[in-house]
């Protein structure tokens, strides 16, 4: 199958890093038109390096960066500027900056010498500012938003920029669970709107279950594919570098690998077997497949309480919470 | 406002002349005396308390944006100071034996271009700095430390100098408003107005800085060659006021301050027209207080701007203690 019409960005053998010092081997891969790609990888590996690297903001040690199927380096600012968006951590603080001298901000490549806000500008301008939700909020001071709102001026900022690539560092840290999902359901229309968006985020669970692609940064180079091609194929096994984190590719969740001491029987179905088995796997138990002294019995429409049976005797638990501190001090209620 | 003010500086002074006859001059028939005040004092003094006041609060107002810092200012960040050095040097070293009143323009533009070496050297070196330290207030204490470092420069050079260059530079120390002849007038207003335009070609890019290298980078901006370009307007014109004028203090400082709050704006294209118009204004009105209007005795002008300026500087300091850390204007 030829992509190579679709692929918008691209790394190639691209060497990041600061003065001479490699951070990593070179890196290769690539981002479709409209995809919504993830980057991850542990903290320092580089993911803000390999970000701004492709933002121009340090240069390439090796390798290139191609935009279609032009190199980075011939473009110039300008014409850079209005190809790629980027938003870093960094948060702007300017006093009396309303929402809109910020995202007008965003038409600086398209403007005359004094930054006019001509109609185009203006039109834009509003259009950035009703995909992000953010209609009505022209004349607050950025000063004044909350941590969400902030993060949607500043998307709102790269639209009015009017580019096709997208590049975000961590753009959902330090937001509230439903304030993440806000951004990400954002970035996904965004990205169908045939933009292609880059975002690095230690975000497992958006990572694994919205992004198109995901490039992992990892030790010996970037791995990359559907999320789920990285489950399957064994590559998150190698995101962290300690020993002690594994990755259960069964619910795509990481965890403490816990030394497992004793092995027990469950019997049971639906969410109160599920999150039985997760209460024993915390504190250490493995849980065999065949029946086994001793066993428990998860709540069903028979029954109400969780029933633990040791050596014939039967113990009921109202709360799981019960079960696994008598499991693990040895106590019986 | 800033007309008001223009024409009150010119009014009001030391000896108290009436309004009829103030305007009797400009219509061409008063006695010689009052047109000598009037032309050959107060209108010189007018124009230069406008040229200084525009010069210093734009210099100002690029240097809290470029470095993201609401305490920048040409007095405060040893700017002025520079440009008093880059004079001295100039007085004390190469002009010996030659009076302050002799330069003829072209020593005029000499002390400019020192001024401005002077001042474009400590902006570098302060650049350098706020490039390592983004803490606000300590850059602000190495700025008044710099500053007092440049002024034992210059004592010590005082120190060591013959009479003549010593009273050559004592008497371009005490220049204020008034003491500029026609020549030095001409050179200060030409550089301002180089200066004032250079800054409105500015507007787009300040705009941009304001969000911080890497945002401004990202929209396009050649950060290197936009931060020279307003490194050498900032020095050109504060370096010029100092030149001219000695350390004019808190203009720089106050003035984008009063605009930014004044208009609640961020924006430079209110911002550069604003200060430009307030700082001329406020300067007027600065050196008409100066002049004890009624009375026979004046005061330093530099005694107003720092009786004007530093409430303002406090206040800011106090309120940035809640926003610490960078670039709250």
């Amino acid at each position: 199958m030829d992509r190579s019409k679709d692929k918008l960005l691209s790394v190639d053998s691209l060497i990041i890093g600061y003065g001479s010092k490699h951070l990593l081997p070179p890196l290769s891969a690539e981002a479709l038109k409209g995809e919504l790609v993830a980057v991850i990888g542990r903290n320092g590996i580089g993911k803000s390096t390999l970000l701004r690297t492709l933002m121009g903001l340090q240069p390439a040690l090796g390798g290139k960066v191609m935009i279609d199927s032009k190199d980075l380096k011939e473009l110039s600012r300008n014409e850079m500027a209005r190809r790629i968006g980027y938003i870093s951590t960094e948060i702007i603080r300017v006093s009396n900056m309303t929402v809109f001298d910020l995202v007008a901000l965003g038409r600086y490549p398209h403007t005359n010498w004094i930054g006019q806000t001509d109609a185009l500008s203006y039109t834009a301008v509003k259009d950035a500012l009703e995909k992000t939700g953010l209609s009505g909020f022209e004349t607050r001071y950025i000063s004044s938003l909350s941590d969400g709102e902030r993060q949607r001026a500043m998307i709102a900022r790269i639209l009015a920029q009017e580019t096709d690539i997208l590049i975000m560092d961590e753009p959902t840290a330090f937001l509230d669970i439903v304030s993440k999902f806000d951004i990400v359901k954002l970035m996904l229309n965004l990205a169908s709107e045939g933009r292609t968006i880059l975002f690095s985020t230690h975000d497992l669970n958006i990572a694994v279950n919205q992004a198109h692609r995901i490039w992992m940064m990892l030790d010996d180079g970037i791995a990359e594919g559907a999320p789920e091609d990285l489950v399957l194929d064994g590559s998150f096994d190698h995101l962290f570098k300690s020993g002690n984190i594994g990755f259960d590719k069964n619910d795509g969740t990481f965890s403490f690998k816990s030394e497992l001491s004793d092995s027990i029987y469950v019997e049971g179905e639906g969410p109160s077997y599920h999150w039985t088995r997760k209460a024993l796997a915390r504190i250490g138990y493995s849980v065999t497949q065949v029946p086994a002294d001793p066993y428990i019995i998860s709540p069903s429409s028979k029954n109400r309480q969780w029933i633990l049976s040791t050596s014939g005797k039967q113990h009921c638990f109202d709360k799981l919470y019960d079960l696994v501190r008598s499991l693990s001090t040895g106590e019986r209620m | 406002m800033l007309l008001l003010f223009f024409s009150l500086d010119i009014f009001l002074g030391s000896v108290s002349i009436r309004p009829s006859e103030v305007l009797s001059v400009f219509l061409g028939n008063a006695d010689s005396n009052i047109e000598t005040i009037i032309f050959k004092f107060r209108l010189p003094k007018a124009i230069t308390a406008i040229l200084v006041g525009i010069a210093l609060s734009m210099s100002g107002l690029q240097m809290q944006t470029i470095f993201r810092n609401p305490m920048a200012g040409p007095y405060v960040l040893g700017v002025s100071s520079g440009a008093s050095l880059g004079v001295a040097i100039v007085i004390m070293g190469f002009y010996s034996g030659i009076a302050p009143s002799d330069l003829m323009t072209f020593g005029n533009w000499v002390l400019t271009f020192a001024a401005w070496a002077g001042a474009g050297a400590v902006m570098l070196l302060i650049m350098a700095i706020s490039a390592r330290i983004k803490d606000v207030m300590t850059i602000l204490i190495i700025g008044i430390m710099m500053a007092s470092g440049l002024s034992a420069v210059v004592s010590i050079m005082q120190y060591f100098s013959s009479e003549t260059m010593l009273k050559a530079y004592v008497v371009w120390t005490m220049g204020s408003l008034g003491n500029l002849s026609s020549g030095q007038l001409q050179v200060l207003a030409i550089t301002v107005i180089v200066g004032t335009i250079f800054s409105i070609f500015l507007i787009k890019l300040l705009n941009a800085m304001q969000l911080g290298e890497n945002y401004a980078s990202s929209i396009g901006l050649n950060i290197r060659s936009a931060r020279v370009l307003v490194f050498i307007c900032s020095s050109i014109l504060a370096g010029s006021v100092t030149a001219f004028c000695g350390p004019i203090g808190f203009i720089g400082i106050a003035i984008p301050h009063i605009v930014r709050n004044v208009f609640r704006t961020s924006d430079h294209k209110v911002l550069v027209p604003g200060s430009i118009l307030a700082g001329g204004a406020v300067m007027a009105l600065c050196d008409i207080i100066s002049q004890l209007p009624g009375s026979e005795s004046v005061i330093p002008v530099n005694s107003v701007t720092a009786l004007i300026g530093i409430p303002v500087v406090i206040w800011i300091v106090i309120r940035n203690k809640r926003v610490s850390g960078l670039s709250d204007g």
